[in-house]
């Protein structure tokens, strides 16, 4: 090899041409697509107007605002106490919002699942209703609710069950049609209806990983759960709204750790119970 | 000449390698034998510096390869290229490409990062792939090869590092016996034709026997055996390998290399 | 096949006997006991755990006020909510009616651009520092402990605190309009990315990265050779999958006066603009369905594709 001439490098060249052209193909794919990207990006800047000069200032009072934020305090101990238990609301509402909202996702979840209900216009309607419901946003349900029942977290809790529903609704029935069908057609060859083969072949299988799902949701929820006081529906986020809104700096680095403690610890929660369900498997 | 003095692997408390020193004349095909966790493989990562060697040295034509750091540590992975009882390619990437993994070290960075190797580059992988008779598959994606494709791959790979030195690990022992025939054949050639020091992890004795030119055995971190292949007695192997012994030494017929000379370029891969 | 069944099979009832061992009462008696002794550990955790669950239940009921009387007194009000912010339409002037109630059909379209804009601008950015970070925080990657430890809360950091929290405080630091609302998507992307990333490199075949490092390949180099074309394809999955997220995200930046449909949904909720909420609603739930329409069938073919390269 270290002998290697310019000679045996030609002869190498004009044996395996292919390998030596440059692969045009391929890289005009990649120009083309890194391009589009960029490409896409400059619209953007350009169509939203990007204030570009208020970027520096901005990243200054940024700065300001974060040398305000230290240390976290609430004020008082009244304060915290207000605090926490508005922290305590936010970790209801995920809680009783992510239960209800699997509770009513399973049997839509169940219709909408191919290898239960053969039916195809029964699939395509809960499959489509499920996508709509997905498609409002949490904070939008939020408002919807706090019109319906008033300001409050139960509206909260309500829209936390009505986003659950079309995400778990989904995430469900994608996993039942996922499941293993031999054990439903053990259960059917041996005498079994299509009910029973659901029962006793599909149902255990799927529900460690639905009971999985919901876990690793609270966690999530919990996060989401931090937002809809923006919108009056209880919990931490009218707090957190509320400091911002009148630069209580101190209070808000406050109301961020206590959300990032709570969050963490529902994490490491849910991932024990995660693990203890179905193993290393949680991970995903 | 590659020197190991007084070198140490611990894990822990264990000493996976314990005090291993000898010295390795350049062209020399040794062969480390031994049980299952006798610290074969430990010590051949440890000479390549992918395991930390927690005491001792290892010198290199007078250079301490232990205290190389950066660019130099990288300077010398590539001049001591392993072989891995796995291959160790990257599944996802040709051949070609893989091949080309052993000029990383030669070619600049911005280059092998944009996949803009150079001309002359290429030439060496593709002339050592042709070699292997592996120049026609040199497009596809390296993990629908057979395992002992992937090893010759593997090879072609370390034989473009430009090495002083090859460290296989176990090469054949995830290959049949038809392809470790090949493979052996293959470092066995190497050895010889370019004068390439290759120090290699056998499981098996009769391999062993038949291939290396010395053996040096170990038995739990420590070197019991430093010698001619034939100094190795049926009482010093049986003391070796232990219980497993029987399985090394009776189970597989004695595979000579491939006639009684050194095999010619481009042949071996044609079986 | 309905006969079939009421005719008596004696050949079988036999066989069966004869199959299926009879055990003495006793013996059948141990046996059962001993299939519940082996149950009854199961079950007691079940029993346990559904307990656990109630109360937990019972208590967030507590905490968060609910109340299902006042639930039942206005539950009228949700479907009512729906009817009075349903367009008005009748048979003779349909097509008036309709273009009554999209009257800000290209406003609103140009806000839901924009909406879309700041969703991927958001989402190439966070991506791509996500992309760098995750490989920091992996700790199959990376020797030194802190860097990864650090790495890792700040990605945490990032993902925990929800985008639009992010957006209140950097629209007082920038100003309202969308560049708020682009870089809160931004860093709550990176976080969120980030650690899905980083999970994915934590899984990824190390033999590889083994390989690369043997032939002397560079940190960088390693990255790029051994790890990186084990996970592009997942890594562009999970983009998608974010970029989904973000654009409903996106939609109601706007209430916190980051850009986007957001802002005029808000007012005509405040303003009690009924037909506009239901109009500017729909077509965000529209854009939204087909956004995740053409998402999944990139993600499809990607996943289709693995076979082929990296
Ligand atoms: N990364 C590691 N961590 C802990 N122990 C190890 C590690 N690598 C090897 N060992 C231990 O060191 C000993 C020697 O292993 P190895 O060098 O792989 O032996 P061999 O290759 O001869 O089978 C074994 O007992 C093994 O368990
Ligand atoms: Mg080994």
């Amino acid at each position: 090899m270290k002998s290697f001439s310019s000679d045996a490098q030609a002869a190498i060249v004009e044996r395996y041409p292919s390998h030596f052209r440059p692969d045009w193909w391929s890289r005009a794919k990649i120009t083309i697509g890194l391009g589009t990207a960029v490409a896409l990006f400059l619209f953007g800047i350009a169509q939203l107007d990007i204030p570009f000069h208020r970027l520096s200032d901005g990243m200054a009072r940024l700065g300001g605002f974060l040398r305000l934020m230290l240390p976290p305090d609430p004020g008082s101990w009244a304060e915290a106490l207000k605090y926490l238990n508005a922290l305590g609301e936010t970790v209801s509402i995920a809680f009783l919002g992510t239960l209800g909202g699997a509770l009513l996702a399973l049997p839509v979840a169940l219709l909408a699942a191919r290898n239960v209900v053969a039916n195809r216009i029964v699939h395509f309607f809960s499959r489509r209703s499920l996508d709509t419901i997905r498609g409002v946003d949490i904070l939008i349900w939020a408002l919807i609710w706090v019109g319906v029942v008033g300001l409050g977290p139960f509206a909260g809790i309500l829209a936390v069950i009505c986003s659950d529903f079309g995400t778990f609704g989904k995430l469900f029935s994608e996993a039942i049609e996922a499941a293993d069908k031999n054990p439903a057609e053990g259960v059917r060859s041996a005498g079994g209806n299509h009910l029973h083969g659901v029962r006793f072949g599909l149902l255990p299988q799927v529900f460690p990983i639905l009971l999985s799902q919901v876990l690793y949701y609270f966690e999530s929820n919990t996060r989401s759960a931090t937002i809809i006081g923006i919108v009056g529906a209880g919990g931490i986020g009218l707090q957190l709204a509320e400091q911002i809104r009148v630069l209580e700096w101190q209070k808000v680095s406050f109301l961020i750790l206590l959300i990032l403690i709570a969050v963490s610890a529902i994490d490491w929660i849910s991932g024990k119970l995660r693990f203890a369900i179905i193993g290393r498997r949680a991970v995903a | 000449m590659l020197v190991v003095e007084g070198l140490t692997c611990r894990f822990g408390t264990k000493a996976a390698v314990d005090n291993a020193s000898f010295s390795i004349q350049p062209g020399s095909f040794v062969g480390v034998i031994g049980r299952s966790g006798a610290g074969k493989s430990t010590l051949l990562r440890m000479i390549n510096r992918l395991a930390e060697p927690s005491e001792g040295r290892i010198l290199f034509e007078g250079v301490d390869v232990t205290a190389l750091r950066g660019k130099d540590l990288r300077q010398w992975r590539a001049r001591s290229a392993m072989i891995f009882q796995q291959f160790n390619l990257v599944g996802r990437l040709d051949v070609l490409t893989n091949v080309l993994m052993g000029r990383l070290a030669a070619v600049p960075s911005w280059r092998s990062l944009a996949q803009l190797w150079p001309e002359r580059d290429k030439a060496i992988a593709m002339s050592a792939l042709e070699q292997f008779d592996m120049a026609s598959i040199a497009a596809q994606r390296a993990d629908q090869l057979s395992g002992g494709q992937q090893q010759r791959v593997a090879i072609a790979r370390a034989l473009v590092q430009e090495p002083d030195i090859i460290l296989a690990d176990e090469p054949i022992a995830s290959l049949d016996p038809r392809n470790t025939r090949v493979v052996m054949d293959a470092l066995l050639r190497i050895n010889k034709h370019f004068g390439i020091t290759v120090v290699c992890n056998l499981h098996s004795l009769d391999l062993a026997r038949s291939y290396c030119d010395r053996l040096i055995g170990m038995a739990s971190g420590r070197i019991v055996f430093d010698g001619a292949p034939v100094a190795l007695t049926d009482r010093i192997a049986r003391e070796l390998y232990d219980l497993e012994a029987n399985e090394v030494m009776d189970a597989t017929p004695a595979l000579a290399p491939g006639g009684s000379a050194v095999p010619a370029l481009g042949t071996v891969a044609a079986a | 096949m309905g006969r079939s069944r009421d005719l008596p099979i004696p050949a079988l009832e036999k066989s069966m006997r004869t199959a299926v061992p009879e055990f003495p009462e006793a013996r059948l008696q141990e046996l059962a006991d001993r299939y519940a002794d082996a149950v009854a550990a199961k079950r007691r955790r079940v029993w346990l755990g559904s307990a656990v669950l109630i109360a937990a239940a019972l208590a967030a009921g507590w905490m968060g006020d609910v109340d299902f009387r006042k639930f039942a007194e206005n539950f009228w009000r949700f479907p009512a909510y729906f009817a009075s912010i349903a367009p008005t339409f009748s048979f003779s002037s349909a097509w008036n009616d309709l273009s009554e109630w999209l009257w800000g059909l290209p406003r609103w379209t140009l806000l839901l651009g924009d909406t879309l804009l700041i969703a991927y601008m958001g989402t190439l950015s966070g991506a791509i520092c996500g992309f760098v970070l995750c490989f920091l925080a992996s700790a199959n990657l990376v020797r030194s402990r802190t860097i990864v430890f650090v790495t890792r809360r700040l990605l945490e950091f990032c993902r925990t605190v929800p985008d639009i929290v992010f957006a209140l405080i950097f629209v007082l630091a920038f100003g309202l309009g969308p560049l708020p609302g682009v870089l809160a998507i931004a860093i709550h992307t990176t976080g969120a990315l980030g650690k899905q990333f980083a999970e994915v490199v934590e899984n990824i075949d190390n033999k590889p990265i083994e390989g690369v490092a043997a032939s002397g390949g560079s940190w960088i180099q390693i990255v790029r050779f051994g790890a990186v074309p084990q996970v592009l394809s997942n890594f562009v999955s999970y983009a998608l999958l974010r970029f989904e997220i973000n654009v409903r995200g996106a939609a109601v930046m706007g209430f916190v006066g980051a850009g986007g449909i957001g802002q005029d949904l808000i007012e005509a909720v405040r303003k009690f603009y009924y037909s506009d909420v239901s109009a500017i609603l729909l077509l965000i739930i529209v854009t939204v369905m087909l956004f995740d329409f053409i998402t999944e069938r990139v993600r499809h073919r990607l996943l289709g594709l693995e076979g082929t390269g990296a």
